[in-house]
Formats: structure tokens, C-alpha cells, sequence
């Protein structure tokens, strides 16, 4: 028998291997994009991607208590860089969305995800019990998401600036603010669409647009839709084949290798490797939640939920967009898609919600609460 | 809760804070497991719709399969495989109204510049108005294509759009149809395997037509001399070979040019061969005497009848143009043409037999073959004596130029009617059946009997030299409000050739032709029509690999013995 070292025994391994498995088909996808050659993404989305994962395990060992004090200087610090976008920001497809920092460019509106649901959490666990109800115990909340939730909104990305507002009430919800606010505030959105459609950019509004009839312009900016259904599609139950794409490989699938690598994979890899990808993504979902219920304190409760949510939100609007089920919004595929802000994010919740898990554990026989 | 509790006697204050954290708490689990049913819909939603779309994929996911170099629809060729209509792309100019961005007024005064087919106010309205897309041109020239382009305006949109092109111009188009602006086919082969040449999986082969490009060109160039010449308002000529039924050549004038299908008339785009029924005439009369051969009526060409000058049946006279006034063999009613004499004959045939005959030769119904031009036949509804004697001589019954030329195919081929088809017969489309209308030794008889009708009766003008022509005239006075014209005729002939051996016929139709000088002011078909045929055979029969042969003929042995002149 081989003996394990008691640190790496406790290691959550279920977990890491459906993020190494989930990462390793990403790699291999981006491979054949790259029409089989490791140049020019997946070498790159390898390193950062091992690299990260090592910095996961690392968060994993930080008390609760120290990410804790650190979320609001987090907060801060992304906040400022949200500005600095606007103000130095790097002009890409249209849309001003990264720092250049040579090695790398980076997207803070990405870091804000995971940093606004901590920060959320960390207000809701200062807040006083009684307060719940109040007034109180809203404005703050609306102010900690509605700014940088603005400030991507007119870099403009419509897409984060969404997940930034869904992460951010989805913690508010579970904080356990009155649900006769979310059902008016939902049912008042709904009534406000129209009007917020005419604020939309012209790109934005015709994806919409195309998104309800994508057979409208299927040359124009319905091209996207058209193709990826395509590639899912023509994939059938078994696939084509790995390195065996059409649509990805002659370039008729656009962004094959960012927001629609999914379309990519299954044209290789059938229905059957797609749903093996979602239901990985689901058991990752499904452990994300468990912690947060096992989690003791609050701020560890309402964190591992939202970070999940977080994650939820990435995974099924990308899949809902590439199959034509939600408007194009620019959203990637955590741990798949190429781009390594994605990534960072994405690992570094897993990171926080590994750390929140190891708390509970030790903490079992003192429960915090009460 | 089991913490230790520090005070047995808690402060009421406390206890009420306890009450609520326990409440929030169990809240936030009920929430908890609401946003897990959430994400289970969600995530079963997505698994649902990748099954879907892996299941029924998506409808252009087909196109995939399809390689690069398949026309959007199929091409069609001829039977020696030259190309009759073929997919290109064309150049296309369209406006997008709210896209554009110079000034309009400008921008609608250039246009009209080039653009001469609208004036500058037509195009000052479109550039206004609020549709969002208005095609200027399709099928434009690149000439045009570059002009436009010189202008500038991103509101412009210069497309690439597939397009048929029909390179032989207006030749075969009744047989090729049409396809509208958005390739349907609408007309002619275009429409009747419009299935097969928009099918992914079939269209990358052509469909193979009978007609052959070299003898249409022939056919149409004959008729369209003659159509001038005697000034007709119209033309019709099919030439098919008798044995497989393909139609190797269908000509209708005034012909269109399919390229810009929509410019021609309604009259053009009539197809007289396929759909237009006319009262053939004595091309007719040929099919009675087969009639009565096969009934044992008729023993030989000797048989002799009675020829008044007029013959009365019931309130009705029928007369001859020739009249004999004597008694005539049935050699001699061929040889000129007879009514009286036919008339005797179908009335010795009777009403039943003579429906009979034409029922299984095809004159009752529409055509079979694959082109959607089918005319409808008429004729008589009750099937009383005049009506045998006149429908006897082809009068009383219209068909279609198509069916004469079957009719005659059944007549020399041995005696089997076959679907006559606009498909090359080959390997993948065999020869349709034949069923038996006539027998062997009456189709065997009746070559001399045609042959002789070109050699010393009316169609003596129909010869071309060593192809051993035979065939009929046949001129009809066409029906003007109810009454016959003695004006307005249609002229005839169904010839066939060689004639010891039949293999083609070529039936030629003048519509309305007029007497000119040359023909001595007659419009009788051995004066018009029969040249045509003549100068159609000439030059067709090299291409068909008959050769001329002046030594051969049928044996006219069973014929001329019985001419009138001949005793002389």
C-alpha cells in the first residue's frame, strides 16, 4: 500500500479531477482549433492553467479569516482598476475590456465576479440579524454591485456586467432579503426591457434581435449562431472524431477557440462528449453547493453559494448562447475557452471554496453559529 | 443548536436574536436548495437542446455534406452532353435605404445615371423610403457592378448570388423552361426535375435530356424560315426516334430567351409542340387505313371505293380538294388526300374501334412524358357517325404535335406505343415498355403506302434526296369563333425517315401561313410545311448516321400498281 501524505490525502480529489478533466478537453480542443498544433493557445492556456491551479491549492490553505479581511481591499483594488480601463483601457473588438500588462492582457470586470460575491458576503455577515428587513440592509448592496456593474456596462460588456448583477442578488437572496423584492424587482425588469433595449449599442441590439430569429441575417451577425448550431449539430451521438472538425478547422466556426469552443468540442466529440462536459460541470456545481451548506459561518455560506452561482451563471449562459437558447453576450466557457483572466477567475473561487470546505471540516465539532 | 450556554437564565433580548438567526438560517437553506433545483432545470434545459440539436441537427447542416464544386442547382445537358443551362454567380445590386450615407438626392441622380431603367424621382423614393432592403439589380454586368461600386455609398450592397445562365441562348427553351429570380424552375425540364437539380445528394450529376443541341438547331432554323416566309404567327417541330420514344429535338416559335425568361410574351412562352392542340388534319388519315388493315377491312391497297365528289352523312357534306368522281383504290385516297374516301373507310371502321385505337395510341389522354407542358386533347364527346368519318380524316380531334409524332412512332416502329420522354435512354433510364396498338405487318405495310406519298402524292415536296422520306400533309382550317376559317389554317406533316427501315419522324406544324407567290397563293401543307420537313431531313440525318442512299427504297410494289397515273 502506498502511503499517502496526510496533506495530499485530504485534498478534495474529486473535485480536482473533474477541473483537471474538464481543463485537460479544453486543451485538447484548443489543439485541434489550432488545427493540431500546441501554438498558438493550448501551450499557453496549459502553463496558466497549471499554474492557477497550483495557486487554487494554495488559497485552499489560507484561514477563512484572512480572505475575509482581505475581500474589501480586493474590492477596492479591482474597482480601480475598472477605471483605469475607461481611462487607459486597451481598444479590442469594440469594446474596451483589458489592461495590457505586456505578458498578459487583463480583464478586470472578470476578477470583479468572485470579488463582488465575497465583498457581498462580507457586508451581509457585518450586517445585525435584526436588520435584515430594513432598508439597511439594501441600498449598500445595490451600491457595492451597481458600480462596477456600470462601469462594465459602458466599457461596453454587456455580458459580465449581467453576471456581475445575477451573482450579486443571487447572494443577495440567499442573505435572505424579503422574496416579494425579488419577484417586483423581477417583474419591473421585465416591464423596463423595452426601454433598456433602446440604451443597447447597435451590436448589442441586433444579437438580440438575432437571437430571436437567427435565420434573419444567417451572412451577417446571425453567422455565429447559424455555424455553431451547425457544428453541434453535424457532431451526431459520436462525433467526427478528434482533430476531425470541419466547421472549427476551415474556420467556418468563428471564435471557435474562445466563446464557442463548445460548438468545437462536441463537432469532435458528438453528444456524447457534451454532455459528459455538462454533467462535469454539474458535479463541480454540486460540490460548490454542498460546501455552502456545510459551511459554519456566514460570510463561508453566503460566499460558497455565490462564488458557485458565479460559476453557474458562466457555464449555462455560454452553453444557452452557443446552442442559440440565449443572446450572443460574449460570455466564455470557464476552463475551456482560451483566455486566462477566465481562468484566473474561475480557479481562485474554486481556490476560496476549497479553503471555506477545509474550514468546515476542521471546524466540525464547533459550529459558529448561535 | 447544541452550544454550551454560558447563562442558564438567558436575557430575553438574546433569545429573540437567537429565534431569528435560527429562522434566517433555515431560510437561507430553503433558498440554498431553490437555487440547486434551479441549476438542475438549467443544466438538464442545456443536455436537452445538445440532444436535440445532435438528434435532428440543424437543417443547413446538410450543405456540409455537400462538396465544394456542386452548383447551387444542377446543371442540364443534351444527349452528347453539351451544357444547356448551368448555375453561375451572378453579380447582384441592391440598397439598403437606412444604411446610406451620402446625400440621397445626389446619390438617386448618379444612380439614375447608370442605372437609366428608372428616373431620378423613382430612385429619390426608394432611397427614402423605410424598407430596409430593395434589390436595384440582379444579374448585373460587371461593368455595372464596377460603377455602382465607384460611388461609394456603404448603403450599397453588391452581392454575389447564384444564377442560371442558359448558354445556348433562346435554342430548346421550350424544352429547358425557366427558373424565377429565386431559382425555382417554372417551366419546361427546369420545373419537371426541379426536385433532382435543387437535391443535394443527386444534383452534382446533370440531367441528361434527349434533345440533341445540333438537330434542334436545325429543326428550329428549318421553322423559323418557314414561319418568316409564309408569315405564320406561329411554329411547332418535334423529331423523336420511334424505337426508344426520345425526343431528340421540340421547337415551338416564337421562341424566348430563357436567360431573361420574364421579357418574353405569353405568346413566346407558349409551348405549341407540348401544349398546344390542334386539329391536325389528314396527317390523320394514315392512322385509318392502319385501322382497317389490323380489322381486316382493308385487305390491301387495291381495295376499292366508291368517290363521289360529295359524300352526305346524316345533315352533313364532305368534299375533296381534289375530287375523283369515280372510283378510287385506297392507294389513290392516300395519294391525294382524300376526305371521302378516309370518311368510308372510318365509317366501315366504326366508332367503337376507331376510340379504341386512339385510346392505347394516346390521343385521349395527356402525354406521359416528364415535362409539365402536357396539353389536353379533344374530341368528340359523343362518338356519333360524322364524327367517326371527320375525326377519320383529323377533323372533329386536336392533339398536340407531341402526340402526332407518337402516333406516327407507334405506326412505323413495328406497331408499339411507348411514352414518348425528354430523358436520354440509357443505362439508368431504359426505353419505356411498348404496348401493342398495331401489328407487325400493318406497321410493315404502311411504309410503302407513306413512302408513296411523298414520291407521287401531296408530299412529293417533302423528299430529301436518298433519305427515303415518307409521310403525310395534313391542312386544317382553323376554328374561328365557332366556325372553320377557309383563311386561317394550320398546316402539317408527319414524316419519316428511311423510310425501309424507319427510325426518326419529324412532325412540322406551321400555325396561320399565308399563300405567297412561290407557292402560287396556296397554303395547303405539301406547299409549306413538306419543305421544311425536306430540308430538316437533309440536314439532320448525317448527324443521326442514316446514309443517303439513293439505290434503297421500301418495297413499292404493294402500292403503285394502284395509282391512277401509273396505268397511263
Amino acid at each position: 500500500m502506498i502511503i499517502v501524505p496526510r496533506p495530499v490525502a485530504q485534498l478534495p480529489w474529486r473535485v480536482i479531477f473533474l477541473i483537471i478533466a474538464i481543463g485537460t478537453m479544453g486543451l485538447m480542443t484548443l489543439y485541434s482549433t489550432a488545427g493540431g498544433s500546441l501554438q498558438p493557445w493550448a501551450l499557453r492556456q496549459g502553463s496558466i492553467f497549471i499554474a492557477l491551479l497550483g495557486v487554487a491549492i494554495a488559497i485552499r490553505y489560507m484561514p477563512v479569516s484572512f480572505i475575509k479581511s482581505m475581500t474589501p481591499l480586493a474590492y477596492l483594488a479591482v474597482l480601480g482598476l475598472l477605471v483605469a480601463v475607461e481611462l487607459v483601457g486597451f481598444v479590442g473588438k469594440g469594446a474596451q475590456r483589458w489592461i495590457d500588462l505586456g505578458f498578459m492582457k487583463l480583464q478586470p470586470s472578470e476578477f470583479m465576479k468572485p470579488v463582488l460575491v465575497l465583498m457581498l458576503a462580507r457586508f451581509y455577515e457585518l450586517l445585525p440579524t435584526g436588520d435584515i428587513r430594513k432598508w439597511r440592509a439594501i441600498w449598500p448592496a445595490a451600491a457595492l454591485i451597481g458600480i462596477p456593474a456600470g462601469l462594465t456596462m459602458i466599457q461596453p460588456d454587456l455580458g459580465t456586467s449581467l453576471v456581475l448583477m445575477l451573482g450579486g442578488i443571487a447572494v443577495m437572496f440567499l442573505a435572505g432579503l424579503p422574496a416579494w423584492l425579488f419577484i417586483t424587482g423581477g417583474l419591473a425588469t421585465a416591464a423596463a426591457i423595452p426601454l433598456a433595449f433602446s440604451f443597447l449599442h447597435e451590436y448589442q441590439q441586433r444579437r438580440i434581435l438575432i437571437f430571436l430569429d437567427p435565420e434573419s441575417d444567417p451572412l451577417g451577425a446571425g453567422y455565429n449562431l447559424s455555424q455553431s448550431k451547425i457544428a453541434i449539430g453535424s457532431g451526431g451521438v459520436w462525433g467526427k472524431g478528434y482533430l476531425n472538425g470541419s466547421q472549427s478547422h476551415l474556420q467556418y466556426l468563428p471564435e471557435g477557440h474562445t466563446d464557442f469552443i463548445f460548438s468545437a468540442m462536441v463537432e469532435e466529440w458528438g453528444l456524447v462528449g457534451g454532455v459528459l462536459m455538462i454533467l462535469g460541470f454539474a458535479g463541480i456545481l454540486g460540490w460548490g453547493l454542498r460546501v455552502a451548506r456545510r459551511a459554519n459561518d456566514r460570510f463561508s455560506q453566503l460566499a460558497a453559494a455565490g462564488l458557485t452561482t458565479n460559476l453557474f451563471f458562466y457555464v449555462t449562459i455560454n452553453l444557452m448562447m452557443v446552442m442559440g437558447l440565449a443572446p450572443v453576450v460574449g460570455i466564455p466557457l470557464p476552463l475551456v475557452s482560451f483566455g486566462g483572466s477566465a481562468v484566473m477567475t474561475v480557479l481562485l473561487s474554486i481556490g476560496v471554496l476549497m479553503a471555506i470546505d477545509r474550514k468546515s471540516q476542521t471546524d466540525t465539532r464547533r459550529p459558529g453559529w448561535g | 443548536m447544541n452550544a454550551p450556554m454560558p447563562n442558564l437564565v438567558a436575557k430575553p433580548e438574546r433569545l429573540r436574536l437567537v429565534g431569528q438567526k435560527r429562522k434566517l438560517l433555515a431560510m437561507m437553506h430553503q433558498r440554498l436548495m431553490l437555487v440547486l433545483i434551479l441549476f438542475a432545470g438549467a443544466i438538464l434545459l442545456v443536455a436537452g437542446r445538445i440532444g436535440w440539436l445532435a438528434a435532428f441537427g440543424d437543417s443547413s447542416s446538410e450543405r456540409a455534406g455537400v462538396g465544394a464544386f456542386v452548383p447551387a442547382r444542377g446543371d442540364i445537358i443534351d444527349r452528347e452532353g453539351e451544357a444547356l443551362a448551368r448555375t453561375i454567380d451572378a453579380w447582384s445590386i441592391a440598397v439598403q435605404p437606412p444604411k446610406v450615407i451620402g446625400n440621397k438626392l445626389d446619390l438617386a441622380r448618379k444612380l439614375a445615371e447608370i442605372m437609366p431603367d428608372r428616373d431620378e424621382g423613382q430612385y429619390y423614393e426608394l432611397l427614402s423610403s423605410d424598407r430596409n432592403f430593395i434589390y436595384l439589380s440582379r444579374r448585373a454586368s460587371p461593368r455595372l457592378v464596377e460603377r455602382v461600386n465607384a460611388l461609394g455609398e456603404p448603403g450599397i450592397q453588391l452581392m454575389r448570388e447564384p444564377d442560371r445562365l442558359y448558354p445556348q441562348t433562346a435554342l430548346a427553351a421550350h424544352v429547358i423552361g425557366y427558373t424565377d429570380v429565386d431559382g425555382n424552375g417554372v417551366a419546361g425540364a427546369e420545373r419537371a426535375f426541379d426536385e433532382w437539380l435543387t437535391d443535394p445528394s443527386r444534383r452534382a450529376e446533370p440531367v441528361q435530356l434527349s434533345i440533341s443541341s445540333r438537330i434542334q438547331q436545325a429543326l428550329k432554323a428549318e421553322l423559323a424560315h418557314a414561319m418568316e416566309k409564309y408569315s405564320a404567327i406561329g411554329a411547332a417541330g418535334v423529331i423523336m426516334d420511334i424505337h426508344t420514344g426520345e425526343i431528340l429535338a421540340m421547337t415551338s416559335l416564337p421562341q424566348l430567351n430563357p436567360n431573361v425568361a420574364g421579357e418574353g410574351s405569353a405568346d413566346a412562352r407558349f409551348n405549341r409542340a407540348s401544349l398546344g392542340v390542334y386539329e391536325l388534319g389528314s396527317t390523320f388519315k394514315p392512322f385509318t387505313v392502319a385501322m382497317a388493315m389490323d380489322e381486316g377491312i382493308v385487305k390491301s391497297f387495291s381495295q376499292m371505293y366508291p368517290c363521289p365528289k360529295k359524300l352526305t352523312i346524316g345533315k352533313r357534306t364532305i368534299g375533296d380538294t381534289h375530287p375523283f368522281g369515280r372510283a378510287c383504290s385506297v392507294a389513290e385516297i392516300m395519294q391525294e388526300s382524300s376526305n371521302v374516301g378516309t370518311a368510308q373507310i372510318a365509317l366501315q371502321l366504326g366508332a367503337k374501334r376507331q376510340e379504341e385505337y386512339l385510346r392505347k395510341m394516346g390521343f385521349l389522354d395527356r402525354l406521359g412524358h416528364e415535362l409539365p407542358e402536357r396539353g389536353r386533347t379533344l374530341y368528340p364527346r359523343d362518338w356519333s357517325e360524322i364524327a367517326t368519318a371527320t375525326v377519320g380524316y383529323g377533323h372533329g380531334i386536336a392533339v398536340t404535335p407531341l402526340h402526332l409524332a407518337t402516333g406516327y412512332a407507334t405506326l412505323l416502329n413495328g406497331g408499339l406505343y411507348r411514352k414518348p420522354t425528354i430523358l436520354k435512354v440509357g443505362p439508368g433510364h431504359p426505353a419505356a415498355k411498348g404496348e401493342r396498338v398495331f401489328s407487325e405487318d400493318t406497321s410493315y405495310k404502311m411504309r410503302a403506302l407513306l413512302r408513296m406519298v411523298v414520291t407521287h402524292g401531296t408530299g412529293r415536296k417533302a423528299e430529301a434526296k436518298g433519305y427515303r422520306v415518307g409521310g403525310k400533309t395534313g391542312t386544317a382550317e382553323k376554328l374561328v369563333n365557332g366556325r372553320y376559317s377557309r383563311q386561317l389554317v394550320v398546316n402539317s406533316f408527319a414524316g419519316v425517315f428511311p423510310m425501309d427501315e424507319p427510325r426518326y419522324v419529324a412532325v412540322v406544324m406551321l400555325d396561320e401561313p399565308k399563300g405567297t407567290k412561290e407557292t402560287f397563293g396556296f397554303r395547303t401543307a405539301g406547299w409549306n410545311v413538306a419543305p421544311v420537313v425536306s430540308g430538316t431531313i437533309s440536314r439532320i440525318a448525317p448527324m443521326l448516321g442514316v446514309r443517303p442512299d439513293e439505290s434503297r427504297e421500301p418495297e413499292l410494289d404493294s402500292v403503285l400498281p394502284y395509282l391512277y397515273e401509273n396505268k397511263d
